[in-house]
């Protein structure tokens, strides 16, 4: 655990000799838990510029999201790519999402996934490499909440993987 | 005496909000401990340092406050080959203090990135099981890249060696005869050094590479700066570590530049020998721009700068700047540069907007750049005070956002295809609008930026929400399809995921930069939604306003602290808000208020259950009381029916006292009641906000009431009001447009609404 902690430390502190502002490469995602429908709710936030990119260069093809040149098949492609990056343990077992479905938000797209009989856990490790194959840069925040705490994780590539225990 | 104290007994019982039956008996329990002031409402007596005579109680600057001068003249020298800098400068230094100054101290911001800085030695890390090839080179393969500054000499104006010890950014001047108040010393620093690719390692200054490999120039922290020496500091010895930025003197400037003949420029100053450097066909162009109040005009075209971009001359030319009364200075210069210009009247005063760009930016850059400086000047201008200076330029530089006086770099860059998303759309118009905006805060409204980032960070970014808003209202078709411009920081919303986030990863603003842990939402976006929540929600606008343009006139071309700022919102306002600078800047306090329980009772002129129980324990009868009103809680034992058809006429005891007391004209401006709910709102949260309620009738009418935030002086975590209503209440709604930044709204409502989260509304949707 205490190695965990200074991980979050030394990733929290970019050390960027930075800048006022600049671009910044980051996805956002809330996981909370509720025990009454025994359900984990994932909504996931990803820059719709940023993800756009990455699916058109591992697929080779443009991939048009949010616009009217979008497909069925790109939004697979994202839905799957997604799958694929954000993997959620509970108790070290790897779960299987429900798709809910997708929004655009201006400049962002939200995803929303959940995993359904979840009676209780201990454990919850979260991995999130969503991006990590294009921006060097990329950070994915993860907040997660229960009812009786609210936890957050910085991950990169660096450290794609956090471990929390309830 | 006897029947006073009692009737005083049931007032006190039901204006506390703690039980009552406990009480008695905690008398026989053990003493609790006494306890220092813990109000919340405490004033900040203790946080605050005593007013004195250079900075009044008022929050005004006060009058023995001084503030040193530091004038400049500079020679520079850009080598296009080597991406050398080089400059002689002299420094004229007055010291205004009324103390004697034994040395002097001058910042070298450059040895941020010299190969013996210590800037990595400062981040902890652990082994990482894969590490990025960049940052494994830097962590463990020594500094490959030397771009502090070399200094060749230090001398006085005759020429003679002044001695001088540098510790890492700063270096010390040792001058031959102490400075007493009043005198002035001039000195001569001669410097070079390596100028770095910012589009590497993100700096704020540097060079970018364009394919035709020309490069642009963006370059600020140039040359060795005056430190500032302050009445709160004494000479500012916190070093630049690459975060907390810059505290500097106000000066006059004298600067030539010599870069290649064929670049294009830009720079902090009125440029002296536009003749010189400017074509006949520029001229004519540019006399046009101060003319053109409404659309950009085009000084250098993109097929000039891409005519330029395909030559290399050897020859130089010098542009020659004069800026008086800044804190710094900043150029951008390229053979690549696109330039144009528009006028903005800004009081009664012509002002030019500028934008420089290489072909790379557009077709943005030539769209919205100039426009968007020119609305932001206006906005600024009308929350603070008018510009002052002559000329705001935007320069795009490739992903860095970064101010100095009168010019700024801003990123915001379409594909090799000309396409942009909406991201970096809005990206590039709130990055221009924020790094102009810091034009007034902190190059005029001069805060010590190394001790508090929010100082200028945080009010930038409040002032830049409400010039993003007049954008979008004043130039409509710009962010079609959008009704209002998206802004990312500001409404209270937009930070409840930070302030109800981990608490072991949150600091009070009121940390300095570097040792915040999420520099963003510390910095910049808490503060501005404290500002924001203040103006719309607790102060209101017109005395927001008022406030906020004192502080900003009161400081303008001055240094303020952050007790400056807090003392003239409170000043001019006559708001007294220590309460909310304590628990907004000086805290992580968060808040959360609810409906914890609301009863409902009806007016009776039969004496109650409870009160019987009263009188009977201490052995006294009916006949004893004056007239009194009773309420019965709907339930009670004693609650009957017909109580609820009831009127106030049918209770016998009002309507006598009314009879004897209030004249029959007077009678028909009583209100009539019928409905009586005992609310209990709670507060889980730390900070005490208004509870903003709204009441939904039984014919879906609405009315709203706001309880000041003093409503919780004496009970922090649960307060009781009785609302009386004519009709009955179905719905009791706390923060109903969510503008306190509320963490939880589940306990916002009564009843207890079955809160959708963003995750059940969609779900739901979907399903439907």
């Amino acid at each position: 655990m205490k190695l965990f902690k200074i991980f979050i430390l030394t990733i929290i502190f970019p050390t960027v000799v930075g800048a006022a502002i600049h671009k910044f490469y980051a996805s956002t995602t809330k996981i909370e838990y509720v025990p009454q429908e025994q359900s984990v709710q994932i909504i996931t936030e990803i820059f719709t510029d940023d993800i756009q990119q990455a699916l058109s260069k591992r697929n080779l093809r443009e991939i048009h999201l949010d616009s009217k040149k979008q497909t069925p098949a790109d939004v697979l492609l994202l839905r799957d790519y997604v799958f694929k990056k954000l993997v959620v343990y509970l108790n070290d077992v790897k779960q299987e999402y429900d798709y809910i479905g997708l929004q655009y938000d201006i400049d962002r797209v939200k995803l929303f996934l959940e995993i359904t009989n979840v009676s209780s856990f201990e454990r919850i490790e979260i991995e999130n490499k969503i991006l990590f194959d294009t921006f060097e840069d990329q950070q994915n925040i993860i907040h997660i909440k229960t009812p009786n705490a609210r936890r957050s994780l910085v991950l990169d590539k660096e450290n794609p993987k956090g471990l929390l225990n309830f | 005496m006897k029947l006073l104290k009692f009737l005083s007994f049931i007032l006190v019982m039901s204006s506390a909000g703690f039980a009552t039956a406990q009480e008695t008996e905690s008398t026989q329990q053990e003493r609790k401990a006494g306890h220092l002031n813990n109000n919340r409402f405490k004033q900040l007596y203790q946080e605050f340092s005593s007013p004195n005579q250079y900075r009044s109680a008022s929050g005004a600057p006060g009058p023995a406050y001084y503030q040193q001068q530091a004038d400049y003249k500079m020679d520079i020298v850009l080598n296009d080959d080597t991406s050398v800098l080089s400059g002689t400068e002299t420094i004229t230094y007055t010291n205004n203090s009324p103390d004697v100054l034994e040395y002097l101290w001058v910042q070298l911001d450059q040895n941020v990135r010299a190969s013996d800085s210590k800037t990595s030695l400062i981040e902890a890390n652990g082994a990482a099981p894969a590490q990025q090839a960049s940052s494994f080179v830097n962590s463990y393969m020594g500094e490959a890249f030397d771009g502090g500054f070399k200094i060749e000499y230090v001398k006085d104006r005759k020429g003679n060696n002044l001695s001088y010890t540098i510790n890492r950014t700063m270096m010390r001047i040792d001058i031959p005869k102490a400075m007493k108040s009043g005198d002035t010393y001039s000195f001569d620093i001669k410097w070079w050094y390596n100028i770095v690719n910012h589009t590497i390692d993100r700096a704020r200054s540097g060079y970018e590479v364009f394919d035709d490999g020309n490069k642009g120039y963006v370059i600020a922290q140039f040359f060795p700066r005056m430190a500032v020496y302050s009445d709160v500091e004494g000479w500012q010895n916190s070093q630049f570590w690459g975060r907390d930025e810059f505290a500097l003197p106000f000066g006059d400037y004298d600067v030539s530049i010599t870069v290649p003949a064929d670049h294009t420029m830009d720079a902090t100053g009125v440029l002296t020998n536009r003749k010189e450097v400017f074509s006949k066909t520029m001229m004519n162009r540019y006399n046009k721009a101060k003319q053109s109040y409404k659309t950009p005009v085009i000084i250098v075209t993109q097929e000039e700068a891409e005519a330029a971009s395909k030559t290399n001359v050897k020859a130089t030319k010098t542009w020659k700047y004069k800026a008086n009364n800044v804190r710094d200075y900043g150029f951008a210069t390229s053979r690549r540069y696109i330039w144009d210009m528009m006028a903005v009247k800004i009081g009664d005063k012509d002002v030019m907007a500028v934008s420089l760009y290489p072909p790379e930016g557009n077709p943005l850059w030539e769209d919205y750049s100039t426009i968007v400086v020119a609305s932001t000047l206006k906005s600024y201008s009308r929350m603070s005070f008018d510009y002052p200076y002559h000329k705001a330029i935007s320069v795009h530089a490739k992903s860095q956002g970064m101010e100095y006086p009168m010019i700024c770099w801003n990123y915001g860059r379409p594909d090799a295809e000309g396409n942009y998303s909406e991201r970096v759309k809005y990206g590039m118009m709130s990055v221009i609008i924020h790094e102009v905006g810091h034009n007034y805060f902190p190059m005029i409204v001069n805060s010590d930026e190394r001790q508090w980032t929010w100082m200028d960070e945080g009010l930038n970014t409040f002032v830049q929400y409400v010039a993003e808003q007049d954008f979008g209202q004043w130039y409509p078709d710009a962010i079609a399809p959008n009704k209002a411009y998206p802004s990312r920081r500001g409404p209270a919303k937009k930070i409840v995921n930070y302030m109800g986030g981990d608490q072991d990863f949150i600091a009070p603003i009121m940390t300095k930069g570097l040792n915040t842990y999420n520099f963003g939402a510390n910095a910049y976006s808490k503060p501005a939604t404290g500002l924001n929540i203040l103006r719309e929600t607790i102060m209101g606008r017109e005395l927001f306003d008022h406030a906020f343009r004192t502080y900003s006139q009161r400081w303008m071309f001055k240094h303020p602290t952050p007790e400056d700022f807090f003392r003239t919102m409170e000043d001019a306002s006559a708001v007294d808000l220590d309460w909310f600078w304590r628990a907004w800047f000086y805290s992580t306090e968060y808040t959360d208020i609810g409906v914890k329980d609301v009863k409902k009772y009806y007016v009776t002129s039969k004496m109650n259950k409870q009160v019987r129980e009263m009188i009977e324990a201490r052995g006294m009868k009916e006949s004893d009381l004056p007239p009194l009103v009773y309420l019965v809680e709907e339930g009670a034992e004693d609650f009957e029916e017909s109580m609820k058809t009831q009127t106030l006429n049918d209770v016998t005891t009002l309507q006598s006292y009314i009879m004897d007391n209030i004249s029959p004209e007077d009678r028909a401006n009583l209100k009539s009641p019928r409905f009586f709910y005992d609310v209990t709102f709670e507060k889980p949260g730390g900070i005490p906000m208004p509870i903003i309620v709204e009441y939904t009738y039984s014919d879906g009418s609405t009315k709203r009431e706001t309880f000041p935030a003093q409503i919780w002086r004496k009970n922090d975590k649960e307060v009781r009001k009785v609302v009386a209503s004519e009709m009955e209440i179905t719905k009791i709604m706390v923060d109903p447009d969510e503008e306190t930044a509320d963490i939880d709204t589940a306990n916002n409502a009564w009843p207890k609404r079955k809160k959708l989260g963003e995750f059940k509304k969609f779900k739901d949707n979907v399903k439907n």
